[in-house]
């Protein structure tokens, strides 16, 4: 067994190679569990945890012990109780078992669109946010105030409780180290991000066949908020921006190739322009735009859940990195043998190349979804069975910056009263010295991220 | 005179301005019952036209709520002249979202075409206990029951709703279909259920083998 570091050397080198075009040394195993199962491990009370999530820690150090991943298998949780209940979210609700979800919801109301479109930012500040989260109600403006810098404090102490325990358990079992976390980003493509909590799945499919034209303008509008949201703070190869894809699969082509499409391709062309990748989690099943995908700058991160394996690895393999379709659902429903045979299936047809990691479709949401000592064994058969002999070659395309240039006038430019520059800021105190500019604007840009990050 | 083929073609073009220039002509003309009837039988038509575009993958799941919602249009703008008269039903169904699921858009599009279809159908709602099934059942003694969840935790809350029909000595009487996100062969076959879909054109076809 060889030491922590060395492990963690060996780890940090097949990612990197991933991610650089290279074959690595073997198939990475990229396996990250959600908070409620972690807790939910050996007999932890959800709730608790959830309330306070430094209890996961025994837990979590638990399932690290018995469970085989390159990367950390804990990665905290994106939706506390704490900051969501303090805002009293209709969005993000906790159900009969514990755990958070998303209703379908309407925040944003047809007659809202010509506001949305004319001012975004202030429209989701004064119209949405206050419809999704009814503590911030400006008729009690004091509390709401109180309200939003409780559950913004609530945010920043759970996600550092949980940071926390993933650095001491990088540390201590070895897991590739990740990327500098500042170089990271999260967002969503601008009709996601208006059909998901604005309009709602319902309203949004009537809004495509009844009002097209404010759809698509409304997608322009919201471009620079979504793009901005996303945007990492410094750039790094091996780090990415994340965005779930929603609604394509349930949209006709010439909707999505009309509506969806062209705003999600100018904003993952727009980073790469800047050396930035994207992973994508394609939601459901993306076979009819396999196609569209290929179009996406090369080493875009792609994570499947389904569609067949073949078809994707031939179309995209080459320029992509491809990652999910092991079908969770199998670790529990099938025997230990099955699991297998679908891991051996995995990696004869989407390990050869290269650009391949291994993930599952999509996560267990509770400790009951899986058969544990499946998991376990199907990521202990990767490990030992997904060895490349051709480790150090070229794999497929080399991703090139330069090879992407947008138009700066192609998008429209992110401005409103709610966000100061530090321009607005010094001609409003001219008093001001320069050294306070990282500070004030690194706030401005905070509560910037974490208001948007509501409505995600 | 209404063309009731019309009709039925506007809605399966999901043609929202033709259907409503159709019907509000129709009702302006002052027409009988039997004629309302006659209309609500040609969207129904219609519904099952959408149904198979779905099936052909020429619509989605978009489309389908569109559809959903234009029926209700419909009939909104039909029922005052169908009165309290009803059309014979062809089957019931108990449906609703198992306990720790709160998603409905998929619980809620097979509703509108099992409707559309001719169903009684009784929606619990989401999030639902294993004892509200049970009691519904008790109460209307349905031919289907229909168990819905798009998380993967749903699996589980489907195997104990079932097992508690089961427990409840109803099973026997029941037809027990699970639809949505997460559900397999395998998973059917480990909830104890008789069919799986992830289609809700197909879930509907599948009831309407079960009540011929």
């Amino acid at each position: 067994m060889p030491d922590t570091s060395t492990l963690q050397q060996e780890r940090n080198s097949i990612y990197h190679d991933l991610f650089n075009n290279k074959i690595p040394k073997r198939v990475p195993v990229n396996i990250g569990l959600p908070f409620e199962p972690i807790a939910q491990y050996g007999g932890g009370d959800l709730l608790s945890a959830q309330w306070n999530p430094a209890l996961v820690e025994e837990a979590a150090d638990r399932v690290c012990q018995i469970l085989f991943s390159d990367s950390c298998p804990f990665g905290g949780s994106l939706r506390y109780p704490s900051f969501y209940q303090t805002l009293e979210s209709q969005s993000f609700v906790m159900s009969s078992n514990g755990f958070i979800q998303h209703p379908e919801v309407v925040a944003m109301l047809p007659e809202d669109y010509d506001y949305l479109i004319e001012k975004p930012y202030d429209c989701l500040l004064e119209r949405v946010l206050p419809r999704q989260y009814k503590a911030l109600n400006s008729d009690e403006p004091f509390n709401m105030a109180i309200n939003l810098a409780k559950s913004l404090l609530c945010y920043q102490n759970d996600n550092m409780q949980a940071g926390q325990i993933i650095v001491k358990l990088k540390e201590k079992y070895g897991y590739y180290s990740g990327a500098d976390r500042r170089s990271g980003g999260f967002t969503e493509a601008p009709f996601d991000f208006l059909a998901d909590q604005l309009r709602g799945f319902k309203e949004i499919s009537m809004d495509v066949r009844r009002r097209p034209e404010k759809v698509a303008e409304a997608c322009e509008a919201l471009y620079p908020i979504v793009f901005k949201k996303g945007m990492p703070a410094s750039v790094d190869n091996n780090a990415a921006v994340f965005l779930p894809l929603h609604m394509p699969t349930f949209m006709r082509e010439k909707d999505f190739e009309k509506l969806w499409w062209p705003s999600f391709k100018r904003m993952i062309d727009e980073y790469a322009s800047m050396g930035i990748h994207c992973q994508l989690f394609c939601e459901d099943n993306w076979t009819r735009y396999l196609d569209y995908l290929y179009e996406l700058p090369t080493d875009t991160r792609l994570m499947f859940e389904y569609g067949d394996p073949k078809l994707i690895k031939e179309k995209l393999g080459k320029k992509h990195i491809i990652t999910g379709l092991y079908p969770v659902t199998m670790l529990k429903t099938n025997t230990k043998e099955q699991c297998l045979d679908k891991a051996t299936e995995m990696l004869d047809v989407l390990a050869p190349g290269g650009k391949y990691y291994f993930g599952l479709d999509k996560n267990p949401l509770t400790i009951n979804d899986i058969k544990f000592e499946n998991l376990c064994a199907v990521t202990e058969y990767i490990r030992d069975n997904g060895i490349y002999s051709n480790a150090g070659e070229t794999a497929g395309l080399a991703f090139n910056k330069d090879d992407y240039k947008v138009d700066p006038s192609a998008s429209r430019k992110f401005e409103s009263k709610y966000y100061r520059t530090w321009e607005d800021y010094k001609t409003l105190n001219p008093k001001v010295s320069d050294l306070g500019e990282s500070k004030l604007q690194g706030f401005e840009e905070l509560i910037f991220q974490y208001l948007i990050f509501l409505l995600l | 005179m209404i063309d009731l083929k019309e009709v039925t073609q506007a809605v399966g073009d999901l043609d929202e301005n033709k259907l409503m220039e159709i019907l509000n002509d129709f009702i302006s003309g002052n027409p009988t019952e039997e004629e309302a009837i006659k209309v609500v039988n040609a969207c129904q038509n219609g519904m099952a036209v959408v149904g198979e575009l779905f099936e052909k993958e020429e619509y989605f799941i978009g489309d389908l709520i569109f559809s959903g919602e234009l029926l209700m249009e419909a009939i909104n703008i039909l029922k005052p002249l169908i009165g309290s008269s009803s059309s014979d039903k062809v089957g019931s169904i108990v449906l609703g979202t198992v306990h720790g699921d709160i998603h409905d858009i998929g619980k809620n599009i097979f509703k509108s075409m099992s409707e559309a279809a001719g169903f009684e159908v009784y929606d619990l709602g989401i999030d639902q206990p294993v004892s509200a099934f049970v009691e519904k059942i008790k109460e209307v003694n349905p031919n289907i029951i229909g168990l819905s969840g798009v998380l993967t935790l749903a699996l589980e809350s489907m195997k104990e709703t079932i097992d508690e029909i089961k427990g409840a000595g109803l099973r026997e009487n029941v037809k027990i279909i699970i639809g949505g996100n997460p559900v397999t062969k395998d998973a059917c076959i480990y909830v104890g259920a008789d069919a799986f879909t992830t289609n809700a054109a197909e879930g509907v076809k599948i009831c309407q083998g079960w009540v011929k």
